[in-house]
């Protein structure tokens, strides 16, 4: 278990010993650790971790310089901590983002010993080595940036430039998103692959729907209609339900929570809502299904020879008029030559009889 | 009248002899054209035996050639019933209905060796690759008369029906892939090696040795596609016959070389055409002349002008 | 000759009735001497009108075709690739009106001189099937901006029966047949104004100098593309039904061409005869249906013999929907020829025409099928055009007709009597001031000048 979040991370590791002794031989990396507008759920999330847990990370693994939730010391004392933090590690430590960072009216919907949140970060990264967001407040702005986003929360990524920013969205992400990023820069002195978005492949480059346990019944087309029906009940797929597992790029598909497997929302029955995508959680409701944008095939097979075509009515009917007029019309045609024949006979043996009451000659027998 | 079927044998003759000669040759020529053969020819192995029907293939197949995927069954599944302008290459289930053994069949373009829709087609859109052999599509000469979809004995090309620039859509064995050094979308993915990619000869060699190797495993002992419609380039290994999968029996002559024989012998450098044009000019300068007289007659006759 | 009698007869009774016996000896009191315009019909009427909004209806729909492609407009799918445009239009339609080919191999090659009189019918009749028939064509094809290169030989895939049919249609429609249709409009020209004569007279001079070689290419283009169109149906092997399938295909195509339109040539002329009170030369007509009949005698043989040598007749006894198709083209087409030889000996002019009908019907039944009725591409595959695509290709086909009604009147294109040309001008000659409100139809046929006597 403890490899797992690690192994993705770190190549080339083959054990947990090795693992250990690479962690060990680094230097432990300072970290500074900043709340602005969260809830605390992803410091949250890192308590329910074991391999390692919290206090392994703190204590051996990473030197967490600030941090006002797990912190003791608390006002003056702790900023002095932090000012202290930052010019013993100049340059050389992470700065862990939680939460969003209000912009609007010169950033006063949140402050830090007076100062606005906007100041603080751009102060504190300016000499960190790199950024990590953590959650979706940190990443893009998460729950206070939702409409009509009252304080102009934004991610970090907004306000800070110039420094490689690794975003982790999530509400809260996954802890081993984050314990991944942090052994992987401790053992290997480098940060992960990101993506566009600043978000580490190994967990963000999948969508839910790629991996989910469900997926044989969206493949065979079985889904749950309501809540506590039939197929609710038998666990079966949450896409009609307004699951947005196929446009949600996370890993908890396979990576679960709190270490135990199938406690994850879709796993417990409930649909998805997208926390990590920006547009998705807290944008679209919760019902609205979403496209498939890499349709795959169903576990259904198409016959060898398969229906094709047929015929519609009103082009029968119109085939059948058509018909109906032509060979009318040529029948009406036939019987006008048969009556023009006839009254032409007519007309010749009476012109004949004509000719003979009046006594000319007629012999009409060959004419040119 | 008996003169003018004379003149007509006499202008015949006297233009044709020189020509029949040529076209005896020629025709000896016709005969001994052989189908060419590309330099390397590569392909398609496709063993119905080992295939588990995943349908990896027909997602990669997407993939690579950048394709949408058809949902218009449902709207959420990637589930067509057969090959069409989104789809080169299907799974299809063959279910016999007494129980008895069923099988898949993954259906794409055969790349034969001699393809009936090259020989149809008017300005030689399709063509045969002359490097892989290959059956291409090129869009800048099609015209989209549709004949490659008549004339194909396996239904393979497709034709975009709508929208106002329609494309004829069909496997080219991801030639894009090729000429970079990878291999064709569907067998990168396939899982169990059903479907595997190499050149002819070798993939041949490789489908009669496990025919060698697993007496009466497989239909007739044999490999569809070795001489079959004149040879393909997908080759076809199955336990069930082979038309049951929807493959047809055509026999080792390819269906242009069967069916255009002789129209191929009376065209033959247009001797056959050029000459009855001779004749038929020599014989209709002939008639023209009696025809005048008439007319000239008649006129005088009617005393109306005449009409030619 | 009772000259005077003719006239005023003529005018204040135009000759309304077929005039022939069957008491004694065949009697011929007309004989087609030339073609006479058809005058004093107006062009507009309820029919023409009719066949006006069927073409205006069918370019709307062409409209729409283009825009949304070929799937929305037609029933034509994967399997069935190709519809009723290509199948009926083009493949049918040319043939019955390839009496340019037919009737002009019988009067030019063969000598015959009496189908001299029905050349410019047939030329008319085959000029348009072919535009209507080549423009539809156009609308069928999916990619038609492609179609320029068939100026280059180089790319010509000569051995494709399609490449044949693009190439030597166009050909044979754009360059000898429009040429052999040019003479009755020159004669027009040369009768409307004096002023123009001499210019007609010198292209007269040169199209006739030209004569034998557009005339041969008149006969060698057709033969090779209404064979080349059964060809087409070659390259399907197996997918047309073996009662069909046969190497003669092109054989029995391009004679099946032949009697088919001597059908439409002489059975149009018959009908413009009738409704237009014209007199009917027996011995053309007779000798036309002559021809068909024996036509039609080598045809059926070629076909039957084919199929017992093949050993495909067998099929025709499986009672399926194949056969019920075989058997019905080959009643209509047999009695067809049975009714022109009846009509041959009992001088009966209904027996005539239905023979042309029923053996033109049987005809395009027989092109028609292996291209649709007879092509299995596989068990459960269908195919029946859908309202649009029907619509398109009536509408095709009326424009054809509308087209032939006007020509007919404004040319001369309908053969007559020599007494009906005189009977013309002098209908023209009296009716000249009332001529005014006709005029837009009839164009005046002398123009401003008075008609003299020898015109």
């Amino acid at each position: 278990m403890a490899t797992a979040p690690v192994g993705l991370a770190l190549t080339g590791k083959k054990s947990l010993l090795q693992v250990a002794s690479a962690i060990g031989k680094a230097r432990r990396p300072s970290v500074i650790w900043l709340h602005f507008q969260d809830c605390t759920g992803c410091t949250e999330t890192l308590l329910r971790t074991s391999a390692p847990d919290v206090a392994h990370l703190i204590l051996d693994v990473i030197s967490l310089d600030y941090h006002e939730t797990l912190m003791a010391a608390s006002g003056a004392q702790a900023e002095a901590a932090l000012r202290t933090a930052m010019a013993e590690n100049a340059g050389k430590y992470i700065l862990v983002v939680e939460g969003s960072i209000p912009t609007k009216d010169d950033g006063v919907y949140m402050q830090m010993g007076g100062r606005p949140a906007v100041q603080v970060v751009r102060e504190v990264a300016a000499q960190a080595a790199a950024v990590i967001a953590i959650g979706s407040c940190a990443s893009w702005g998460g729950v206070p940036s939702a409409d009509p986003n009252p304080t102009g929360a934004v991610g970090v990524n907004y306000v800070v430039t110039g420094k490689p920013i690794i975003n982790l969205p999530g509400c809260p992400p996954n802890p081993y998103n984050l314990l991944g990023v942090v052994l992987e820069y401790v053992t290997m002195g480098k940060l992960p692959a990101l993506d566009e978005l600043g978000r580490p492949l190994f967990a963000y480059q999948r969508v839910i729907h790629e991996n989910c346990p469900r997926r044989a019944h969206f493949d065979a087309g079985r889904f749950a209609l309501s809540y506590g029906d039939e197929g609710h009940r038998q666990g079966w797929c949450l896409y009609k339900l307004g699951c947005k597992g196929p446009i949600t790029h996370a890993a908890c598909s396979t990576r679960h929570f709190n270490e135990i497997p199938g406690i994850w929302p879709i796993g417990c029955g409930i649909p998805c809502v997208g926390c990590t995508e920006k547009g998705v959680v807290w944008s679209m409701s919760t019902l609205e299904t979403v496209p498939i944008h890499l349709a795959t095939p169903p576990d259904t097979y198409p016959p060898i020879y398969s229906a094709v075509g047929g015929a519609k009515v009103g082009a029968a009917a119109l085939v059948g008029v058509v018909a109906g007029v032509l060979g009318g019309a040529t029948w009406v045609a036939s019987q006008r030559f048969q009556s023009s024949q006839e009254a032409g006979l007519e007309r010749l043996a009476s012109d004949r009889s004509d000719a003979r009451k009046s006594g000319a000659e007629t012999s009409r027998t060959d004419e040119d | 009248m008996a003169i003018t079927r004379r003149d007509l044998i006499l202008n015949i003759a006297k233009a044709g002899v020189p020509a029949a000669v040529a076209m005896s040759g020629a025709v000896k020529l016709a005969q001994a054209e052989e189908i060419p053969v590309p330099n390397t020819p590569v392909g398609l192995l496709y063993d119905a035996s080992l295939c588990i029907g995943c349908k990896a293939c027909e997602a990669a197949c997407n993939e690579a050639n950048n394709t949408p995927a058809d949902i218009s069954g449902d709207q959420l599944h990637q589930a067509p019933t057969d090959l069409n302008v989104f789809t080169r290459n299907i799974i299809k289930l063959y279910k016999p209905e007494d129980g008895s053994a069923s099988s898949f069949v993954k259906r794409q373009c055969m790349q034969c060796l001699d393809p009936a829709c090259a020989a149809g087609c008017p300005f030689q859109a399709l063509y045969k690759d002359s490097e892989s052999g290959v059956v291409k599509w090129d869009g800048g000469k099609c015209i989209g008369c549709r004949y490659c979809t008549i004339s194909c004995p396996y239904s393979v090309p497709r034709f975009q029906w709508a929208g106002f620039n329609p494309v004829i859509t069909k496997c080219e064995l991801c030639s894009h892939r090729l000429a970079v050094g990878l291999k064709p979308g569907c067998t990168s993915v396939c899982p169990t090696g059903a479907v595997i990619f190499g050149p002819r000869t070798t993939i041949l060699a490789d489908a009669k040795q496990r025919i060698k190797k697993n007496p009466g495993r497989y239909y007739q002992d044999r490999v569809y596609g070795e001489t079959d419609n004149g040879g393909t380039q997908a080759l076809y290994l199955s336990r069930v016959p082979f038309e049951k999968l929807g493959l047809p029996e055509i026999g080792p002559e390819s269906v242009p070389a069967k069916t255009l024989r002789w129209q191929k012998r009376i065209y033959s450098y247009f001797a056959l055409p050029a000459l009855l044009y001779v004749g038929l000019v020599g014989m209709i300068r002939k008639n023209l002349k009696g025809h005048e007289e008439e007319a000239h007659q008649l006129e005088k006759q009617t005393g109306l002008r005449a009409q030619l | 000759m009772s000259g005077e009698k003719t006239i005023s007869a003529t005018i204040t009774n135009p000759p309304s009735k077929f005039e022939s016996i069957t008491i004694g000896k065949p009697v011929n009191k007309t004989r087609w001497q030339r073609a006479v315009p058809v005058y004093g019909v107006s062009v507009i009427n309820p029919f023409f009108l009719v066949l006006i909004a069927l073409v205006l209806l069918s370019l709307v729909l062409t409209v729409y075709r283009e825009i949304v492609g070929l799937g929305p407009a037609s029933g034509m799918n994967d399997m069935f690739g190709w519809g009723i445009w290509k199948t009926f239009n083009v493949v049918v339609l040319t043939a019955w009106g390839s009496g340019a080919f037919a009737v002009g191999v019988a009067a030019w090659v063969f000598g015959r001189k009496r189908l001299h009189s029905l050349m410019r019918m047939a030329l008319l009749t085959s000029m348009l099937a072919y535009a209507c028939g080549l423009c539809l064509l156009g609308v069928d094809v999916g990619r038609p901006w492609n179609f320029y290169w068939v100026i280059f030989p180089w790319n010509w895939n000569v051995h494709s029966p399609m490449a044949e049919i693009a190439i030597c249609m166009s050909l044979y429609a754009s360059i000898p047949l429009f040429l052999e249709n040019i003479p009755p409009v020159l004669e027009r020209l040369w009768h409307f104004d004096p002023r123009l004569r001499p210019g007609v007279e010198l292209a007269e001079r040169v199209l006739h100098k030209g004569f034998p070689v557009i005339i041969a290419a008149a006969y060698l283009l057709p033969a090779m593309h209404q064979s080349s169109l059964g060809a087409l149906m070659l390259l399907a092997g197996q997918r047309v039904h073996p009662l069909w399938q046969t190497p003669f295909l092109p054989l029995l195509y391009v004679v099946a061409a032949a009697f088919m339109s001597f059908g439409c040539v002489a059975g149009t002329t018959m009908l413009c005869c009738l409704f237009w009170r014209r007199a009917m030369d027996m011995e053309v007509l007779n000798e036309a249906a002559r021809i068909t009949a024996w036509t039609i005698v080598g045809w059926m043989a070629i076909r039957l013999i084919d199929l017992l040598f093949r050993g495909s007749l067998v099929t025709a006894f499986h009672f399926d929907h194949y056969a019920g198709i075989f058997w019905t083209e080959t009643a209509l087409i047999s009695y067809g020829g049975y009714l022109l030889f009846r009509s041959l000996r009992d001088r009966r002019t209904r027996s005539m025409y239905l023979g042309y009908a029923f053996s033109s019907l049987g005809g395009m039944l027989y092109r028609f099928s292996p291209t649709t009725l007879a092509y299995m591409p596989g068990p459960h595959a269908m195919y029946f055009p859908s309202t649009i695509e029907l619509l398109i290709a009536i509408g095709f086909a009326s424009a054809g007709i509308a087209a032939f009604l006007v020509m007919v009147k404004l040319f001369a294109i309908l053969p007559a009597p020599a007494q009906e040309w005189r009977n013309m001008a002098a209908y023209f000659k009296l009716r000249k001031p009332y001529i005014g409100w006709t005029k837009y139809f009839n164009f005046g046929f002398f123009g401003d000048t008075e008609p003299t006597d020898s015109e």
